[in-house]
Protein backbone atom coordinates (compact mmCIF):
# COMPACT_ATOMS: atom_id res chain seq x y z
CA UNK A 1 0.00 0.00 0.00
CA UNK A 2 1.16 3.52 -0.78
CA UNK A 3 2.65 5.01 2.37
CA UNK A 4 0.53 8.15 2.11
CA UNK A 5 -2.50 5.88 2.33
CA UNK A 6 -0.92 3.97 5.25
CA UNK A 7 -0.48 7.27 7.07
CA UNK A 8 -4.11 8.27 6.44
CA UNK A 9 -5.27 4.96 7.92
CA UNK A 10 -3.11 5.48 11.01
CA UNK A 11 -4.44 9.02 11.36
CA UNK A 12 -8.05 7.89 11.12
CA UNK A 13 -7.59 5.78 14.27
CA UNK A 14 -7.99 7.57 17.61
CA UNK A 15 -4.88 8.88 19.33
CA UNK A 16 -1.71 10.73 18.38
CA UNK A 17 1.24 9.56 16.26
CA UNK A 18 4.72 10.33 17.57
CA UNK A 19 7.33 11.03 14.88
CA UNK A 20 10.94 11.55 15.95
CA UNK A 21 13.05 13.43 13.45
CA UNK A 22 15.50 11.67 11.12
CA UNK A 23 18.15 13.26 8.97
CA UNK A 24 19.79 10.19 7.41
CA UNK A 25 19.50 6.43 6.98
CA UNK A 26 20.89 5.66 10.44
CA UNK A 27 18.43 7.82 12.35
CA UNK A 28 15.55 6.64 10.14
CA UNK A 29 16.30 2.95 10.79
CA UNK A 30 16.67 3.48 14.54
CA UNK A 31 13.31 5.27 14.70
CA UNK A 32 11.60 2.41 12.89
CA UNK A 33 13.33 -0.23 15.04
CA UNK A 34 12.23 1.58 18.20
CA UNK A 35 8.67 0.96 17.03
CA UNK A 36 7.51 4.45 16.08
CA UNK A 37 4.67 4.49 13.53
CA UNK A 38 5.95 7.51 11.64
CA UNK A 39 9.25 9.21 10.84
CA UNK A 40 9.74 12.94 10.33
CA UNK A 41 12.50 14.45 8.19
CA UNK A 42 13.92 17.52 9.86
CA UNK A 43 15.13 20.40 7.68
CA UNK A 44 17.37 21.64 10.50
CA UNK A 45 18.90 18.16 10.82
CA UNK A 46 19.27 17.80 7.04
CA UNK A 47 21.03 21.18 6.92
CA UNK A 48 23.27 20.14 9.82
CA UNK A 49 24.16 16.83 8.18
CA UNK A 50 25.27 18.82 5.13
CA UNK A 51 27.31 21.08 7.40
CA UNK A 52 25.00 24.12 7.43
CA UNK A 53 22.82 25.85 10.02
CA UNK A 54 19.07 25.95 9.33
CA UNK A 55 19.24 29.30 7.54
CA UNK A 56 17.51 28.38 4.28
CA UNK A 57 20.75 27.39 2.54
CA UNK A 58 19.71 23.90 1.52
CA UNK A 59 17.99 23.49 -1.85
CA UNK A 60 14.77 21.63 -2.62
CA UNK A 61 16.87 19.12 -4.57
CA UNK A 62 18.94 18.32 -1.47
CA UNK A 63 15.84 18.04 0.73
CA UNK A 64 14.14 15.69 -1.73
CA UNK A 65 17.28 13.56 -2.10
CA UNK A 66 17.49 13.17 1.67
CA UNK A 67 13.77 12.37 1.93
CA UNK A 68 14.16 9.69 -0.73
CA UNK A 69 17.10 8.17 1.12
CA UNK A 70 15.04 8.03 4.32
CA UNK A 71 11.95 6.49 2.70
CA UNK A 72 14.20 3.83 1.18
CA UNK A 73 15.72 3.01 4.58
CA UNK A 74 12.40 2.31 6.33
CA UNK A 75 8.94 0.89 5.74
CA UNK A 76 6.99 3.33 7.90
CA UNK A 77 5.55 6.55 6.38
CA UNK A 78 7.64 9.71 6.26
CA UNK A 79 6.43 13.28 6.62
CA UNK A 80 8.96 15.86 5.62
CA UNK A 81 9.80 19.47 6.15
CA UNK A 82 9.42 21.28 2.82
CA UNK A 83 10.27 24.76 4.12
CA UNK A 84 8.41 27.47 2.16
CA UNK A 85 7.79 25.23 -0.85
CA UNK A 86 10.76 27.10 -2.38
CA UNK A 87 9.00 29.94 -4.19
CA UNK A 88 5.58 30.70 -5.61
CA UNK A 89 2.70 28.45 -6.67
CA UNK A 90 4.71 27.02 -9.58
CA UNK A 91 7.64 26.11 -7.33
CA UNK A 92 5.22 24.60 -4.80
CA UNK A 93 3.69 22.50 -7.58
CA UNK A 94 7.10 21.12 -8.46
CA UNK A 95 8.01 20.63 -4.79
CA UNK A 96 4.90 18.53 -4.10
CA UNK A 97 5.51 16.43 -7.22
CA UNK A 98 9.14 15.83 -6.29
CA UNK A 99 8.42 14.78 -2.69
CA UNK A 100 5.39 12.69 -3.63
CA UNK A 101 7.21 10.84 -6.41
CA UNK A 102 9.93 9.82 -3.93
CA UNK A 103 7.41 7.98 -1.75
CA UNK A 104 7.04 10.65 0.94
CA UNK A 105 3.64 10.51 2.70
CA UNK A 106 3.25 14.22 3.41
CA UNK A 107 5.02 17.56 3.75
CA UNK A 108 4.62 20.80 5.64
CA UNK A 109 4.83 24.17 3.89
CA UNK A 110 5.20 27.39 5.85
CA UNK A 111 4.33 31.06 5.41
CA UNK A 112 7.83 32.50 5.87
CA UNK A 113 9.40 34.66 3.18
CA UNK A 114 12.24 32.77 1.49
CA UNK A 115 15.08 32.31 2.46
CA UNK A 116 13.46 31.01 5.64
CA UNK A 117 14.96 30.27 9.00
CA UNK A 118 14.32 27.79 11.82
CA UNK A 119 10.89 28.44 13.37
CA UNK A 120 12.38 28.96 16.82
CA UNK A 121 14.80 31.69 15.73
CA UNK A 122 13.95 35.42 15.84
CA UNK A 123 13.20 37.92 13.03
CA UNK A 124 11.21 35.68 10.77
CA UNK A 125 9.53 37.47 7.83
CA UNK A 126 5.96 36.41 7.08
CA UNK A 127 4.21 36.18 3.73
CA UNK A 128 0.82 37.85 3.10
CA UNK A 129 -2.02 35.43 3.93
CA UNK A 130 -3.62 35.50 0.47
CA UNK A 131 -0.30 34.64 -1.16
CA UNK A 132 0.22 31.80 1.28
CA UNK A 133 -3.28 30.38 0.80
CA UNK A 134 -2.74 30.40 -2.93
CA UNK A 135 0.36 28.25 -2.41
CA UNK A 136 -1.60 25.82 -0.21
CA UNK A 137 -4.22 25.53 -2.96
CA UNK A 138 -1.41 24.88 -5.46
CA UNK A 139 0.05 22.18 -3.21
CA UNK A 140 -3.32 20.44 -2.87
CA UNK A 141 -3.87 20.56 -6.63
CA UNK A 142 -0.38 19.22 -7.37
CA UNK A 143 -0.60 15.89 -5.52
CA UNK A 144 -1.57 12.85 -7.57
CA UNK A 145 -2.61 10.71 -4.57
CA UNK A 146 -5.31 12.52 -2.56
CA UNK A 147 -3.91 10.77 0.55
CA UNK A 148 -0.61 12.72 0.29
CA UNK A 149 -0.78 14.91 3.40
CA UNK A 150 -0.47 18.68 2.99
CA UNK A 151 0.35 20.23 6.35
CA UNK A 152 0.06 24.04 6.51
CA UNK A 153 2.55 25.60 8.90
CA UNK A 154 2.32 29.17 10.07
CA UNK A 155 5.30 30.95 11.59
CA UNK A 156 3.38 34.14 12.34
CA UNK A 157 2.96 33.67 16.13
CA UNK A 158 6.08 35.71 16.94
CA UNK A 159 5.39 38.73 14.73
CA UNK A 160 1.60 38.80 14.26
CA UNK A 161 0.33 37.14 17.45
CA UNK A 162 -1.55 34.01 18.45
CA UNK A 163 -4.99 35.04 17.14
CA UNK A 164 -3.58 35.63 13.68
CA UNK A 165 -1.89 32.21 13.83
CA UNK A 166 -5.26 30.58 14.55
CA UNK A 167 -6.92 32.62 11.79
CA UNK A 168 -4.23 31.53 9.32
CA UNK A 169 -4.57 27.91 10.41
CA UNK A 170 -8.32 27.84 9.85
CA UNK A 171 -7.99 29.71 6.54
CA UNK A 172 -5.45 27.10 5.41
CA UNK A 173 -7.92 24.31 6.20
CA UNK A 174 -10.49 26.06 4.03
CA UNK A 175 -7.87 26.28 1.26
CA UNK A 176 -7.56 22.50 1.39
CA UNK A 177 -4.77 21.77 3.88
CA UNK A 178 -5.17 18.44 5.69
CA UNK A 179 -3.48 19.38 8.94
CA UNK A 180 -2.32 22.53 10.73
CA UNK A 181 1.05 23.18 12.31
CA UNK A 182 1.16 26.36 14.41
CA UNK A 183 4.87 26.91 14.90
CA UNK A 184 6.30 28.03 18.24
CA UNK A 185 3.30 28.75 20.50
CA UNK A 186 4.67 30.52 23.56
CA UNK A 187 2.62 29.34 26.56
CA UNK A 188 0.95 26.14 27.74
CA UNK A 189 -2.41 27.93 27.33
CA UNK A 190 -1.64 28.47 23.66
CA UNK A 191 -0.53 24.87 23.19
CA UNK A 192 -3.82 23.75 24.73
CA UNK A 193 -5.92 26.23 22.75
CA UNK A 194 -4.63 25.22 19.31
CA UNK A 195 -6.50 21.90 18.87
CA UNK A 196 -9.63 23.52 20.36
CA UNK A 197 -9.64 26.54 18.07
CA UNK A 198 -8.38 24.93 14.88
CA UNK A 199 -11.24 23.25 13.02
CA UNK A 200 -9.17 20.27 11.87
CA UNK A 201 -6.25 17.97 12.81
CA UNK A 202 -3.21 19.60 14.42
CA UNK A 203 0.50 18.85 14.58
CA UNK A 204 2.62 19.71 17.63
CA UNK A 205 6.30 20.54 17.22
CA UNK A 206 8.26 19.49 20.29
CA UNK A 207 11.49 21.47 20.35
CA UNK A 208 13.86 21.17 23.29
CA UNK A 209 15.00 24.60 24.47
CA UNK A 210 12.77 26.40 21.95
CA UNK A 211 10.01 28.97 22.42
CA UNK A 212 7.31 26.43 23.29
CA UNK A 213 7.09 25.04 26.86
CA UNK A 214 7.88 21.33 27.16
CA UNK A 215 4.72 19.28 26.77
CA UNK A 216 4.42 15.69 27.93
CA UNK A 217 3.35 13.63 24.92
CA UNK A 218 0.46 11.98 26.80
CA UNK A 219 -0.84 15.45 27.62
CA UNK A 220 -0.46 16.49 23.97
CA UNK A 221 -2.56 13.49 22.96
CA UNK A 222 -5.21 14.42 25.55
CA UNK A 223 -5.25 17.97 24.17
CA UNK A 224 -6.28 16.49 20.81
CA UNK A 225 -3.11 16.67 18.69
CA UNK A 226 -2.92 14.05 15.92
CA UNK A 227 0.84 14.13 15.31
CA UNK A 228 3.75 15.18 17.52
CA UNK A 229 7.11 15.63 15.82
CA UNK A 230 10.40 15.70 17.73
CA UNK A 231 12.72 17.09 15.05
CA UNK A 232 15.88 17.60 17.09
CA UNK A 233 15.66 14.59 19.41
CA UNK A 234 18.23 12.38 17.71
CA UNK A 235 20.49 15.11 16.36
CA UNK A 236 20.93 16.53 19.85
CA UNK A 237 21.39 13.10 21.40
CA UNK A 238 23.93 12.26 18.69
CA UNK A 239 25.88 15.47 19.15
CA UNK A 240 26.25 14.76 22.87
CA UNK A 241 27.24 11.15 22.31
CA UNK A 242 29.69 12.14 19.56
CA UNK A 243 31.29 14.82 21.73
CA UNK A 244 31.64 12.34 24.58
CA UNK A 245 33.27 9.69 22.40
CA UNK A 246 35.61 12.21 20.74
CA UNK A 247 36.53 13.66 24.09
CA UNK A 248 37.40 10.24 25.43
CA UNK A 249 39.79 9.57 22.54
CA UNK A 250 41.35 12.99 22.84
CA UNK A 251 41.80 12.82 26.60
CA UNK A 252 42.55 9.15 27.25
CA UNK A 253 43.79 8.09 23.78
CA UNK A 254 41.39 5.18 23.82
CA UNK A 255 37.80 4.70 22.69
CA UNK A 256 35.32 4.73 25.58
CA UNK A 257 34.84 1.33 27.17
CA UNK A 258 31.07 1.23 26.68
CA UNK A 259 31.59 0.98 22.92
CA UNK A 260 33.26 -2.42 23.34
CA UNK A 261 29.95 -4.04 24.27
CA UNK A 262 28.87 -4.55 20.66
CA UNK A 263 30.71 -6.27 17.84
CA UNK A 264 30.81 -4.78 14.33
CA UNK A 265 28.48 -7.60 13.20
CA UNK A 266 25.94 -6.69 15.90
CA UNK A 267 26.05 -3.13 14.65
CA UNK A 268 25.44 -4.23 11.05
CA UNK A 269 22.29 -6.00 12.24
CA UNK A 270 20.84 -2.62 13.05
CA UNK A 271 21.29 -1.62 9.42
CA UNK A 272 19.86 -4.56 7.55
CA UNK A 273 22.54 -7.29 7.82
CA UNK A 274 19.86 -10.01 8.22
CA UNK A 275 18.07 -8.97 5.06
CA UNK A 276 21.29 -8.92 3.04
CA UNK A 277 22.48 -12.20 4.58
CA UNK A 278 19.25 -13.80 3.41
CA UNK A 279 19.98 -12.62 -0.13
CA UNK A 280 23.49 -13.97 0.19
CA UNK A 281 22.12 -17.39 1.21
CA UNK A 282 19.56 -17.39 -1.56
CA UNK A 283 22.31 -17.11 -4.17
CA UNK A 284 24.54 -19.49 -2.20
CA UNK A 285 27.33 -16.95 -1.95
CA UNK A 286 30.22 -17.76 0.30
CA UNK A 287 29.97 -16.01 3.67
CA UNK A 288 33.17 -14.11 4.20
CA UNK A 289 31.56 -11.65 6.60
CA UNK B 1 46.03 22.16 -16.86
CA UNK B 2 45.54 25.89 -16.79
CA UNK B 3 42.78 27.05 -14.48
CA UNK B 4 39.68 27.92 -16.55
CA UNK B 5 39.24 31.08 -14.47
CA UNK B 6 42.71 32.34 -15.43
CA UNK B 7 42.15 31.30 -19.05
CA UNK B 8 38.94 33.34 -19.21
CA UNK B 9 40.65 36.41 -17.73
CA UNK B 10 43.37 36.10 -20.40
CA UNK B 11 40.87 35.70 -23.23
CA UNK B 12 39.07 38.85 -22.08
CA UNK B 13 42.32 40.82 -22.18
CA UNK B 14 42.59 40.25 -25.94
CA UNK B 15 41.33 43.07 -28.14
CA UNK B 16 38.80 40.94 -29.99
CA UNK B 17 35.31 40.10 -28.76
CA UNK B 18 35.02 36.75 -26.94
CA UNK B 19 32.16 34.59 -28.23
CA UNK B 20 30.46 32.03 -26.00
CA UNK B 21 27.64 29.93 -27.48
CA UNK B 22 25.13 28.63 -24.94
CA UNK B 23 24.51 24.93 -24.38
CA UNK B 24 22.35 22.83 -22.10
CA UNK B 25 24.26 19.56 -21.85
CA UNK B 26 27.48 17.67 -22.47
CA UNK B 27 26.72 16.99 -26.15
CA UNK B 28 26.37 20.71 -26.75
CA UNK B 29 29.60 21.21 -24.81
CA UNK B 30 31.43 18.81 -27.15
CA UNK B 31 29.96 20.56 -30.22
CA UNK B 32 31.09 24.02 -29.09
CA UNK B 33 34.59 22.75 -28.31
CA UNK B 34 34.92 20.94 -31.62
CA UNK B 35 33.70 24.02 -33.53
CA UNK B 36 36.75 25.83 -32.17
CA UNK B 37 35.24 28.34 -29.74
CA UNK B 38 37.43 29.56 -26.87
CA UNK B 39 34.64 29.87 -24.30
CA UNK B 40 31.21 28.41 -23.60
CA UNK B 41 28.02 29.55 -21.85
CA UNK B 42 25.42 27.59 -19.86
CA UNK B 43 21.91 28.92 -20.36
CA UNK B 44 19.45 28.72 -17.47
CA UNK B 45 16.45 28.83 -19.81
CA UNK B 46 17.90 25.97 -21.83
CA UNK B 47 18.81 24.01 -18.70
CA UNK B 48 15.23 24.32 -17.44
CA UNK B 49 14.00 23.18 -20.85
CA UNK B 50 16.42 20.28 -20.99
CA UNK B 51 16.03 19.01 -17.43
CA UNK B 52 12.36 19.72 -16.74
CA UNK B 53 10.78 20.41 -20.09
CA UNK B 54 9.42 23.62 -18.58
CA UNK B 55 9.87 27.32 -19.43
CA UNK B 56 12.41 29.46 -17.58
CA UNK B 57 10.28 30.67 -14.67
CA UNK B 58 12.54 29.90 -11.72
CA UNK B 59 11.76 26.23 -11.19
CA UNK B 60 15.27 24.82 -11.18
CA UNK B 61 17.25 24.67 -7.95
CA UNK B 62 20.84 25.80 -7.46
CA UNK B 63 21.80 22.12 -7.05
CA UNK B 64 20.44 21.26 -10.50
CA UNK B 65 22.13 24.24 -12.14
CA UNK B 66 25.51 23.45 -10.57
CA UNK B 67 25.21 19.79 -11.51
CA UNK B 68 24.57 20.77 -15.14
CA UNK B 69 27.39 23.33 -15.13
CA UNK B 70 29.86 20.75 -13.84
CA UNK B 71 29.00 18.39 -16.71
CA UNK B 72 29.35 21.15 -19.32
CA UNK B 73 32.64 22.45 -17.90
CA UNK B 74 34.05 18.94 -17.88
CA UNK B 75 32.84 17.86 -21.33
CA UNK B 76 33.87 21.08 -23.08
CA UNK B 77 37.24 21.67 -21.41
CA UNK B 78 36.53 25.37 -22.07
CA UNK B 79 36.15 28.26 -19.64
CA UNK B 80 32.46 28.20 -18.77
CA UNK B 81 30.35 31.26 -18.07
CA UNK B 82 27.26 29.98 -16.26
CA UNK B 83 23.86 31.43 -15.52
CA UNK B 84 23.34 31.50 -11.73
CA UNK B 85 19.94 33.24 -11.81
CA UNK B 86 19.44 35.38 -8.69
CA UNK B 87 22.08 33.57 -6.66
CA UNK B 88 19.06 31.80 -5.08
CA UNK B 89 18.33 34.03 -2.10
CA UNK B 90 20.03 36.56 0.14
CA UNK B 91 23.76 37.07 0.68
CA UNK B 92 24.09 33.80 2.60
CA UNK B 93 22.57 31.83 -0.25
CA UNK B 94 24.69 33.75 -2.75
CA UNK B 95 27.78 32.79 -0.78
CA UNK B 96 26.93 29.10 -0.98
CA UNK B 97 25.98 29.43 -4.66
CA UNK B 98 29.37 30.89 -5.56
CA UNK B 99 31.19 28.22 -3.56
CA UNK B 100 29.27 25.46 -5.36
CA UNK B 101 29.76 26.89 -8.87
CA UNK B 102 33.44 27.52 -8.25
CA UNK B 103 34.00 23.97 -7.02
CA UNK B 104 32.17 22.70 -10.12
CA UNK B 105 34.94 24.11 -12.30
CA UNK B 106 33.01 27.10 -13.65
CA UNK B 107 35.04 30.21 -14.66
CA UNK B 108 32.35 32.89 -14.27
CA UNK B 109 28.73 33.27 -13.21
CA UNK B 110 26.15 35.96 -13.67
CA UNK B 111 23.72 36.81 -10.91
CA UNK B 112 20.78 39.15 -11.40
CA UNK B 113 18.59 41.56 -9.46
CA UNK B 114 15.25 39.80 -9.99
CA UNK B 115 13.01 38.58 -7.17
CA UNK B 116 12.83 34.82 -6.73
CA UNK B 117 11.24 32.99 -8.48
CA UNK B 118 12.86 34.74 -11.44
CA UNK B 119 11.96 34.41 -15.10
CA UNK B 120 13.75 34.65 -18.42
CA UNK B 121 15.04 38.22 -18.88
CA UNK B 122 13.16 38.54 -22.16
CA UNK B 123 9.77 37.60 -20.66
CA UNK B 124 7.32 40.14 -19.22
CA UNK B 125 6.26 40.50 -15.58
CA UNK B 126 9.65 40.67 -13.89
CA UNK B 127 9.98 42.09 -10.35
CA UNK B 128 13.23 43.33 -8.82
CA UNK B 129 14.98 43.35 -5.49
CA UNK B 130 16.32 46.75 -4.41
CA UNK B 131 19.61 47.96 -5.86
CA UNK B 132 21.06 47.98 -2.32
CA UNK B 133 20.10 44.35 -1.72
CA UNK B 134 21.66 43.42 -5.05
CA UNK B 135 24.86 45.33 -4.26
CA UNK B 136 25.05 43.36 -1.01
CA UNK B 137 24.63 40.12 -2.97
CA UNK B 138 27.45 41.17 -5.29
CA UNK B 139 29.73 41.88 -2.33
CA UNK B 140 28.83 38.50 -0.83
CA UNK B 141 29.60 36.84 -4.17
CA UNK B 142 33.00 38.50 -4.45
CA UNK B 143 33.86 37.57 -0.86
CA UNK B 144 32.82 33.96 -1.40
CA UNK B 145 35.21 33.06 -4.21
CA UNK B 146 38.42 31.28 -3.32
CA UNK B 147 40.12 31.81 -6.70
CA UNK B 148 40.43 35.57 -7.27
CA UNK B 149 40.18 34.95 -11.04
CA UNK B 150 36.66 33.53 -10.70
CA UNK B 151 34.50 36.20 -12.34
CA UNK B 152 31.34 37.68 -10.87
CA UNK B 153 29.12 39.15 -13.58
CA UNK B 154 26.34 41.40 -12.27
CA UNK B 155 23.19 41.33 -14.36
CA UNK B 156 20.43 43.88 -14.09
CA UNK B 157 16.94 43.17 -15.37
CA UNK B 158 15.84 46.74 -14.64
CA UNK B 159 15.25 48.09 -18.18
CA UNK B 160 11.82 46.43 -18.45
CA UNK B 161 10.83 47.39 -14.89
CA UNK B 162 12.39 50.78 -14.08
CA UNK B 163 13.61 52.06 -17.45
CA UNK B 164 16.99 52.35 -19.09
CA UNK B 165 18.44 55.21 -17.01
CA UNK B 166 17.72 53.44 -13.75
CA UNK B 167 19.16 50.20 -15.19
CA UNK B 168 22.39 52.02 -15.96
CA UNK B 169 22.47 53.46 -12.42
CA UNK B 170 22.04 49.98 -11.02
CA UNK B 171 24.81 48.69 -13.28
CA UNK B 172 27.17 51.34 -11.93
CA UNK B 173 26.25 50.46 -8.34
CA UNK B 174 27.00 46.81 -8.99
CA UNK B 175 30.32 47.73 -10.56
CA UNK B 176 31.17 49.69 -7.42
CA UNK B 177 30.14 46.72 -5.28
CA UNK B 178 32.91 44.73 -6.95
CA UNK B 179 31.44 43.06 -10.05
CA UNK B 180 34.08 42.09 -12.62
CA UNK B 181 31.70 42.53 -15.54
CA UNK B 182 28.23 43.94 -16.05
CA UNK B 183 25.34 42.45 -18.00
CA UNK B 184 22.47 44.85 -18.72
CA UNK B 185 19.67 42.53 -19.81
CA UNK B 186 17.44 43.14 -22.83
CA UNK B 187 18.47 46.56 -24.19
CA UNK B 188 16.15 47.53 -27.04
CA UNK B 189 17.87 50.19 -29.16
CA UNK B 190 21.29 50.96 -30.64
CA UNK B 191 21.41 54.10 -28.46
CA UNK B 192 21.02 51.97 -25.34
CA UNK B 193 23.58 49.45 -26.58
CA UNK B 194 26.09 52.20 -27.23
CA UNK B 195 25.53 53.80 -23.83
CA UNK B 196 26.19 50.64 -21.77
CA UNK B 197 29.94 50.05 -22.37
CA UNK B 198 30.51 53.82 -22.38
CA UNK B 199 29.02 54.25 -18.93
CA UNK B 200 31.00 51.47 -17.27
CA UNK B 201 34.64 50.95 -16.49
CA UNK B 202 34.45 47.17 -16.16
CA UNK B 203 33.82 45.09 -19.32
CA UNK B 204 30.27 44.59 -20.57
CA UNK B 205 28.50 41.43 -21.66
CA UNK B 206 26.22 41.40 -24.70
CA UNK B 207 23.34 38.93 -24.64
CA UNK B 208 22.51 38.07 -28.25
CA UNK B 209 19.11 36.65 -27.33
CA UNK B 210 16.76 35.20 -29.90
CA UNK B 211 13.69 37.02 -28.54
CA UNK B 212 14.10 39.98 -30.90
CA UNK B 213 13.95 42.58 -28.11
CA UNK B 214 17.65 43.30 -28.56
CA UNK B 215 18.63 44.11 -32.18
CA UNK B 216 20.30 41.26 -34.05
CA UNK B 217 23.93 42.27 -34.59
CA UNK B 218 27.06 40.68 -36.04
CA UNK B 219 30.08 39.98 -33.87
CA UNK B 220 32.00 42.91 -35.34
CA UNK B 221 29.07 45.28 -34.72
CA UNK B 222 28.95 44.07 -31.10
CA UNK B 223 32.70 44.51 -30.76
CA UNK B 224 32.57 48.02 -32.23
CA UNK B 225 30.00 49.01 -29.60
CA UNK B 226 32.63 48.20 -26.98
CA UNK B 227 31.40 44.89 -25.57
CA UNK B 228 34.01 42.32 -24.49
CA UNK B 229 31.92 39.15 -24.35
CA UNK B 230 28.90 37.96 -26.32
CA UNK B 231 26.71 35.02 -25.32
CA UNK B 232 24.28 33.25 -27.67
CA UNK B 233 22.24 31.51 -24.96
CA UNK B 234 19.72 29.34 -26.78
CA UNK B 235 20.41 29.81 -30.45
CA UNK B 236 22.03 26.41 -31.07
CA UNK B 237 19.17 24.64 -29.32
CA UNK B 238 16.51 26.68 -31.14
CA UNK B 239 18.18 25.89 -34.46
CA UNK B 240 18.11 22.16 -33.75
CA UNK B 241 14.41 22.04 -32.85
CA UNK B 242 12.94 22.34 -36.41
CA UNK B 243 15.30 19.61 -37.61
CA UNK B 244 14.22 17.27 -34.81
CA UNK B 245 10.56 18.10 -35.45
CA UNK B 246 10.90 17.35 -39.16
CA UNK B 247 12.57 14.00 -38.47
CA UNK B 248 9.90 13.07 -35.92
CA UNK B 249 7.14 13.86 -38.41
CA UNK B 250 8.77 11.68 -41.04
CA UNK B 251 9.19 8.81 -38.56
CA UNK B 252 5.57 9.13 -37.49
CA UNK B 253 4.53 8.93 -41.12
CA UNK B 254 6.33 5.59 -41.23
CA UNK B 255 9.34 6.54 -43.32
CA UNK B 256 12.61 4.64 -43.19
CA UNK B 257 15.62 6.21 -41.54
CA UNK B 258 17.42 5.24 -44.75
CA UNK B 259 15.93 8.30 -46.41
CA UNK B 260 16.93 10.53 -43.51
CA UNK B 261 20.33 9.09 -42.70
CA UNK B 262 22.22 11.10 -45.28
CA UNK B 263 21.22 14.32 -43.49
CA UNK B 264 21.97 13.03 -40.01
CA UNK B 265 25.32 12.79 -38.24
CA UNK B 266 26.74 9.34 -38.90
CA UNK B 267 27.04 6.80 -36.11
CA UNK B 268 30.84 6.98 -36.24
CA UNK B 269 30.98 10.79 -36.40
CA UNK B 270 28.74 10.84 -33.34
CA UNK B 271 31.14 8.74 -31.26
CA UNK B 272 34.12 10.61 -32.66
CA UNK B 273 32.52 13.86 -31.49
CA UNK B 274 32.20 12.38 -28.00
CA UNK B 275 35.90 11.60 -27.76
CA UNK B 276 36.44 8.16 -29.26
CA UNK B 277 40.07 9.17 -29.87
CA UNK B 278 40.55 9.68 -26.15
CA UNK B 279 39.08 6.26 -25.42
CA UNK B 280 41.43 4.63 -27.95
CA UNK B 281 44.44 6.45 -26.57
CA UNK B 282 43.60 5.28 -23.05
CA UNK B 283 43.20 1.68 -24.21
CA UNK B 284 46.62 1.86 -25.87
CA UNK B 285 48.15 3.40 -22.79
CA UNK B 286 46.82 0.67 -20.49
CA UNK B 287 47.67 -2.07 -23.02
CA UNK B 288 44.14 -3.36 -23.41
CA UNK B 289 44.51 -6.45 -25.57
CA UNK B 290 43.63 -6.04 -29.25
CA UNK B 291 40.54 -8.27 -29.18
CA UNK B 292 38.82 -6.20 -26.48
CA UNK B 293 39.60 -2.80 -27.89
CA UNK B 294 36.66 -0.67 -28.90
CA UNK B 295 36.17 -0.13 -32.62
CA UNK B 296 33.67 0.56 -35.34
Amino acid sequence: MNRATVLRKKLSAPGMLIAPGAYDGITAKLIEQAGFPLVYMTGAGTSASLGYPDYGLVTMTEMVANAELITRAVNIPLISDADTGYGNELNVTRTVREFESRGVAGIHIEDQVSPKRCGHLDNKEIEALEKYLSKIRAAVAARTNPDFLIIARTDCRASLGFDEAIRRGNASLEAGADMIFIEAPQTMEEVRAIPKQIKGPCLLNVVQGGKTPVVHLEDAEDMGYKIAILPGLLLRAAVQAFDQALDSVKTYHVAPDYLNNTSPQQNFKRFGADEWDAIRSKYALEDKG
Amino acid sequence: MERPTKKLRELLKKPELLKAPGVVDAIGARLVASAGFDAIYMTGAGTAASRLGWPDVGLLTMSEMVDNAQRIAEASGLPLIADADTGYGGPLNVRRTIQCYERAGVAAVHIEDQQWPKRCGHLEGKTLISAEQMATNIRAACDARVDADFMIIARTDAIAVEGFDRALERAKMYEEAGADMVFVEAPRTMEQLKAIPEALSVPSLFNMAASGKTPFLTASEIQNLGFKLVIYPNFVLLSAIPVMQRVLLELRAGGSIKDLASQATSFTDFFDLLGMDEVKALEARYSVDDKSRVGY
